[in-house]
């Protein structure tokens, strides 16, 4: 006879740590489905009817934020990917004096925390003339990711065989066709997983973005703290739409996380990248 | 290598990692030289900074919301490591201890899927459940417990642990992750070597995961030290530092006496202070890194 195996105290432990760790994914999603009558009167079931209307509302007011997000972070993260891999690539394989000492100088900024440039990035860019324009974020931000990147792709290219590149100089092929033709696609898998690093970390700012930018150009985060204030201020109208908002706000890193997360695991099964 | 082929090499180099120091020179290095030379100064953004030598850390000192700052910092760092240690750690070892590998790998994914909400959706959620009228208070009615209830974010006495507490249960997907790649490293010959002296359960996980999980207790233990000195967008956006100064850390002050009032010379001396406490743990951090190995 076979009998049903309870599971043990620990699972039991896990399962409710996930049930508890889900909770707020519960309450966005039941609450961005209620009509303001069903809101006001518990924010804790689940409604009888879904107001699927909230989404559009949301996706109106939040539209724009998103699509100044994602040419914010596209824009920046593909500039802080070439340039990082050019010095990288120098750095592991070029030879040209001084080399260690500006290495060194790119390390350090990985010691330098965001807070103690932000107000003077802030006030450069203000004189620069640049606030109100994506340039307010992208050119802090490809300047901001080098560090890090660098460090990570330099790591790699070390480790990149010298006889291929021998090979390729004989064929009297130059540096700049040995970089874009050899290594750069050769560091597609190791720039994923870089280049997700830096899009979930650019796509969260808040400081920055809430400092510099106007209404036209608001970045996703900007515009969701201020789409709640205005949720507060209308009474209870807005707030299915502001939960249908946070959902729609994760939708793109949803999207990212599983079609790139393939893509990345693929890169390190393969071996890749070896840390 | 002729004299001819060296330059043009150098200068390979050298234009492969223009466009890198570029941008660090323009966005990175010169802020960084305002920042700390703008610490000594009465910078204000409009009029040419004098110098003013050590004025401003002179005033740092009878300072009182930077001195309560200080005080909420150092509470801030003592719960965030209590919080970062264990429930990922106590998560970890339940999935350690599941009999199938594959049933670990469904646990541990459930455990990663909330990093795809935004960390400012987690800040704004927090700041709307704690509400007068949100859904701990209506919880907290609906089981009877309506004395409990509270203006979580208004009392000045416990806005401070609201913010701090948010993200229950708090098992952090990325901490977790570590400690389990930790107890993976432990090799099977050593489990096995101590289940046959009687370590099993409990006793194994004091007498053997602690000790061989160090070095993932003190990475998260500095990486959160560092991160919870930093943390100033959930007290921004969910008190701004109120009721009175109640929820005020010192980089949130030194953002606020810059972008409000304006006193960059000032802002930046609280900057590098903060910079250098900072500096000074991350330092200790690779010092311990290298005698390990």
């Amino acid at each position: 006879m076979k009998t049903v195996r309870m599971p043990s105290l620990g699972q039991l432990i896990l399962i409710l740590l996930i049930v508890l760790t889900m909770l707020p994914i519960y309450f966005i999603l039941e609450n961005s489905v209620k009509t303001p009558i069903d809101f006001a009167e518990s924010t804790i079931n689940i409604p009888l009817h879904f107001e699927w209307s909230n989404y559009s509302m949301a996706w109106s007011k939040i539209n724009t934020p998103i699509l100044n997000s994602v040419v914010i972070v596209v824009i920046s993260v593909v500039f802080i990917l070439l340039f990082s891999a050019m010095s990288a690539f120098a750095f592991a394989k070029l030879k040209f004096p001084f080399k260690n000492a500006l290495f060194l100088l790119v390390f350090c900024l990985l010691l330098v925390p965001g807070f103690l440039t932000l107000i003077p990035l802030y006030l450069q860019i203000k004189k620069l003339g640049l606030s109100d324009s994506y340039w307010a974020l992208v050119l802090p931000y490809i300047a901001g990711g080098q560090a890090f990147t660098v460090f990570v792709l330099k790591t790699f290219f070390e480790q990149l065989s010298n006889e291929l590149f021998e090979a390729a100089r004989i064929d009297g092929a130059g540096n700049r066709i040995i970089f874009a033709s050899i290594v750069l696609p050769l560091s597609i898998p190791i720039c994923t997983t870089v280049g997700i690093m830096n899009i979930n970390g650019l796509w969260n700012d808040y400081l920055l973005p809430s400092l510099l930018l106007d209404r036209v150009h608001q970045t996703l985060t900007v515009a969701l703290v201020s789409f709640e204030s205005s949720a507060g201020s209308h009474g209870l109208s807005d707030y299915g739409g502001m939960m249908a908002a946070y959902i729609l706000a994760s939708v793109p890193l949803l999207i990212l996380f599983s079609v790139l997360m393939r893509n990345f695991v693929e890169g390190i099964a393969s071996g890749s990248i070896k840390m | 290598m002729h004299f001819k082929d060296k330059t043009k090499m150098a200068l390979t180099g050298y234009g492969f990692i223009l466009p890198t120091f570029v941008f660090l020179i323009w966005f990175m290095y010169y802020p960084v030289y305002q920042a700390l030379s703008g610490a000594f100064t009465d910078w204000d953004g409009f009029n040419a900074p004098h110098f003013i030598g050590l004025d401003n850390f002179t005033r740092m000192m009878t300072d009182e919301v930077l001195g309560q700052s200080t005080i909420n910092a150092l509470i801030w760092v003592a719960f965030s490591i209590v919080l970062a240690v264990l429930p990922p750690f106590v998560v970890s070892e339940l999935i350690f201890n599941v009999k199938k590998a594959r049933l670990q790998y469904v646990y541990r994914t459930l455990f990663v899927i909330p990093i795809v909400i935004p960390g400012i959706v987690t800040i704004l959620l927090w700041r709307f459940l704690y509400q007068g009228d949100g859904a701990i208070n209506q919880l907290l009615g609906m089981v009877g417990l309506d004395s409990w209830q509270q203006l979580w974010l208004g009392n000045p006495h416990i806005a401070l642990y609201s913010i701090m507490l948010m993200g229950f249960p708090w098992v952090s997907a990325f901490n977790m992750l570590i400690f389990y790649s930790g107890l993976q490293g432990i090799p099977k010959e050593v489990i096995e070597a101590a289940k046959l002296d009687g370590a099993t359960g409990w006793k194994r996980v004091l007498r053997l995961d602690i000790p061989l999980s160090l070095p993932q207790f003190r990475l998260i233990v500095i990486l959160t030290l560092v991160g919870s000195l930093q943390n100033i967008i959930p007290p921004l956006v969910m008190t701004n530092g109120g009721p009175g100064y109640s929820t005020y850390v010192p980089i949130l002050h030194m953002y606020n006496v810059s972008t409000v009032n304006g006193e960059f010379g000032y802002g930046m001396s609280i900057a590098l202070i903060m910079f250098v406490v900072i500096l000074a743990f991350t330092i200790l951090n690779m010092r311990l890194v290298k005698s390990d190995t």
